[in-house]
């Protein structure tokens, strides 16, 4: 008994995936048989390992992707061959096995690894436009308009309303700017100071682009001739309660609106329809936002029962509007130190986003479609 | 020029005289006004190793204290003052901003009691500038030095052969040149540039980075939170990681350094990359000149640059 022939064997009754397929056949031992007992047949002779160990173990690992593919191939011929249509889709298969392999080899760079004085990676960032691409197109289906406000250099403050538990229309609204702009840019998002405190989210929020909602670094990121993400609502606006959604809240204190005028950055309003339906939030577990720290423990149709899978937002139907930017160059940088000015152009920026927010839901057939 | 300190002086000194005293009130006064002193180079702070509270509080705050009560006064000679503080004055928060800037040391308590102490020193330091308006006060917050001469404990962890990490964290850090921090040191001591500046490398490279480039590997086994833990894990393993660093290696901290190139014209010219990389180098010749700590070679320095103006 050989093991191609055991392999597509099992392959043939099971369906597996090739890496159970492995798993089942290294359980079986190399004789084909379960090992409880019933040894049979001739005993393959053991493989001697070539002397430079580290070198095979190299070379199998720099091979382990085509090998996968390879098989993962060949699997989607045969099932094609059992059931009669496509079951894996090879493009997506070659695509995922790609994004793999361009994290193995980004997490070995060595000299050339560069951050900028944030601690953003751009390489390692635009590896990961693949995923947040797919749910753009195929999962949100974020229809977006006016991106053509946005301008293709030079400092801009981006404004936009702020829902959902987790920051996804963040991650979205960075998206569009990559998948509907002739000359993509990364917009850099400010984020409340309690997320830098905690492992592996401030690793990867700085890793990304993002920063420390402080004035200081917006205007540095401003200086710099960056874009600018701001959620003036901050966590009010992601933990509002189901019953509230679309309607925004209070904008800080008009904070984003003195940093822009120092800046004389343009502010450009964003509305984006569609976050607020993918973690309906039903209540909020007071007690224990307390006792971990976070600023609210929400209660969703899925979380907490599903645990970790109810983390997975639902599929609602997104829509994101780029209003005209307001200027800020004819008010001069010493206007900042005007409240009076300040709240007024705050309000002005809210009522469009809210205005946005309205046009948007009418335009959106229902939560889904 | 003078040397003041307790210890001998552990290189050659040319063309300092040393004097041997400590910073008790009644001889700096006496010292101070009978050498006609008019530059203090103030030195004597602790701000990396591994000191105890106590010392820590003795030498930096009350050792601090004497010496500016010596040079005051209106008969008091002292035209000039510089004195050495730290980064480690802002402390370590996750939610600092990515850039501070010499204002924003909160006044408030913080865990780390080095931090605590250089505020309260800093905070006398002011105090002698609105009291004597005429003598100009530089206060020079120098960075994380690895330390050529000296390794700091900072230097000891990027020896180590595992450099262990805490889990979840990658900070940004940045790292100060060893002949930077001395040459802000002079440039401070020869112009009056009177205020508070921060000395530090240009540009910032992440600690897993620096790990790879030091050609360690990265152990991500510190728990991300509850440092004492941590500290006792690595004192098992035979390294004491000091409170202030443990808190740097997990949030990091990065310092503004624009303010000092605009007062003094002149930034320093070693970036944090290139102190890692210098710092390599010299490690890995294992032959350290037994040299002393900065004060010798401020002076050393001093002594050098005046001689080869002298030549010119």
């Amino acid at each position: 008994m050989d093991l191609t022939s055991s392999e597509e064997r099992l392959r043939h009754q099971l369906g597996l995936l090739y890496t159970d397929v492995n798993a089942e056949l290294r359980r079986r031992g190399p004789n084909g048989h379960r090992k409880n007992g019933r040894q049979a047949g001739r005993r393959v002779p053991r493989l001697r390992v070539p002397a430079p160990v580290p070198d095979a173990i190299e070379k199998i690992k720099a091979e382990l992707p085509v090998l996968a593919l390879q098989m993962v191939g060949e699997l989607s011929l045969r099932l094609r061959e059992l059931t009669g249509r496509d079951v894996i889709d090879l493009a997506t298969m070659m695509a995922i096995v790609q994004f793999f392999s361009q994290q193995v080899e980004l997490a070995n760079r060595g000299e050339e690894m560069t951050v900028d004085d944030f601690g953003f990676d751009q390489e390692w960032t635009e590896s990961l436009l693949p995923i947040f691409q797919w749910m753009y197109r195929h999962y949100w289906r974020v229809e977006t308009t006016g991106v053509e406000h946005v301008p293709a250099e030079g400092r801009a403050l981006l404004v936009s309303n702020h829902a959902g538990v987790l920051p996804w229309d963040g991650a979205m609204i960075k998206t569009s700017l990559f998948e509907e702009q002739p000359n993509p840019r990364h917009a850099r998002a400010l984020i409340a100071q309690f997320f830098f405190g905690l492992p592996y989210l401030s690793w990867f929020l700085r890793r990304t682009g993002q920063t420390v909602g402080h004035p200081d670094d917006s205007i540095r990121l401003l200086e710099r001739e960056q874009l600018v993400l701001v959620f003036p609502e901050g966590v009010k606006g992601t933990g509002k309660p189901w019953s509230e959604r679309y309607r925004l809240r209070r904008f800080g204190r008009g904070g984003f609106v003195q940093v822009a005028l120092q800046a004389q950055a343009p502010i450009i309003p964003i509305s984006v329809v569609g976050s607020e339906e993918i973690y309906p939030m039903l209540g909020d577990i007071g007690p224990l936002a307390r006792l971990t720290g976070f600023p609210y423990f929400p209660v969703t149709p899925l979380f907490p029962w599903l645990g970790l899978l109810g983390t997975v937002p639902l599929p609602s139907k997104w829509r994101i509007q780029f209003h005209p930017p307001i200027r800020t160059d004819l008010m001069g940088p010493e206007a900042a130190e005007d409240q009076n000015l300040v709240m007024t152009v705050s309000d002005q920026v809210r009522d469009t986003i809210q205005q946005g927010l309205y046009d948007n839901l009418k335009l959106r057939r229902s939560i889904w479609y | 020029m003078y040397g003041i300190d307790i210890d001998d002086p552990k290189v050659a000194l040319e063309r300092t005289e040393f004097v041997h005293a400590d910073t008790r009130h009644s001889l700096l006064t006496k010292l101070v006004r009978g050498l006609a002193v008019d530059t203090v180079v103030h030195c004597a702070t602790l701000t990396e190793g591994r000191n105890s509270h106590r010392t820590v509080h003795e030498t930096n705050v009350i050792g601090t204290m004497n010496l500016l009560a010596a040079c005051s006064g209106a008969d008091s000679p002292v035209r000039r003052v510089v004195v050495k503080s730290s980064v480690a004055v802002y402390g370590c928060e996750p939610f600092a901003p990515s850039y501070l800037r010499e204002s924003m040391v909160d006044r408030a308590q913080v865990r780390d009691f080095l931090a605590n102490d250089l505020r309260e020193m800093e905070q006398l330091v002011q105090d002698f500038q609105v009291r004597n308006g005429v003598i100009a006060v530089t206060l020079l917050r120098l960075g994380r030095r690895l330390g050529f001469h000296e390794v700091t404990p900072l230097g000891e962890y990027f020896l180590l052969s595992r450099v262990p990490t805490f889990h979840g964290f990658d900070p940004r850090i940045q790292l100060l040149h060893d002949d930077d921090g001395v040459e802000a040191l002079y440039r401070a001591a020869v112009a009056d540039h009177a205020g508070v500046f921060n000395v530090a490398g240009d540009g910032v490279l992440l600690l897993s980075q620096a790990i790879k480039l030091a050609g360690r590997r990265q152990l991500p086994v510190l728990l991300p939170f509850w440092r004492a833990i941590a500290r006792s894990e690595l004192r098992v393993t035979g390294y004491d990681m000091p409170a202030s660093i443990a808190d740097f290696l997990a949030y990091g901290c990065v310092v503004d350094i624009d303010p000092i190139e605009r007062e003094f014209g002149w930034r320093p010219p070693h970036a944090t990359r290139d102190t890692l990389h210098d710092f390599l180098e010299r490690g890995s010749n294992a032959e350290l000149p037994s040299s002393g700590p900065q004060e010798y070679e401020l002076s050393q320095y001093l002594l050098h640059r005046r001689r080869a103006r002298a030549a010119r």
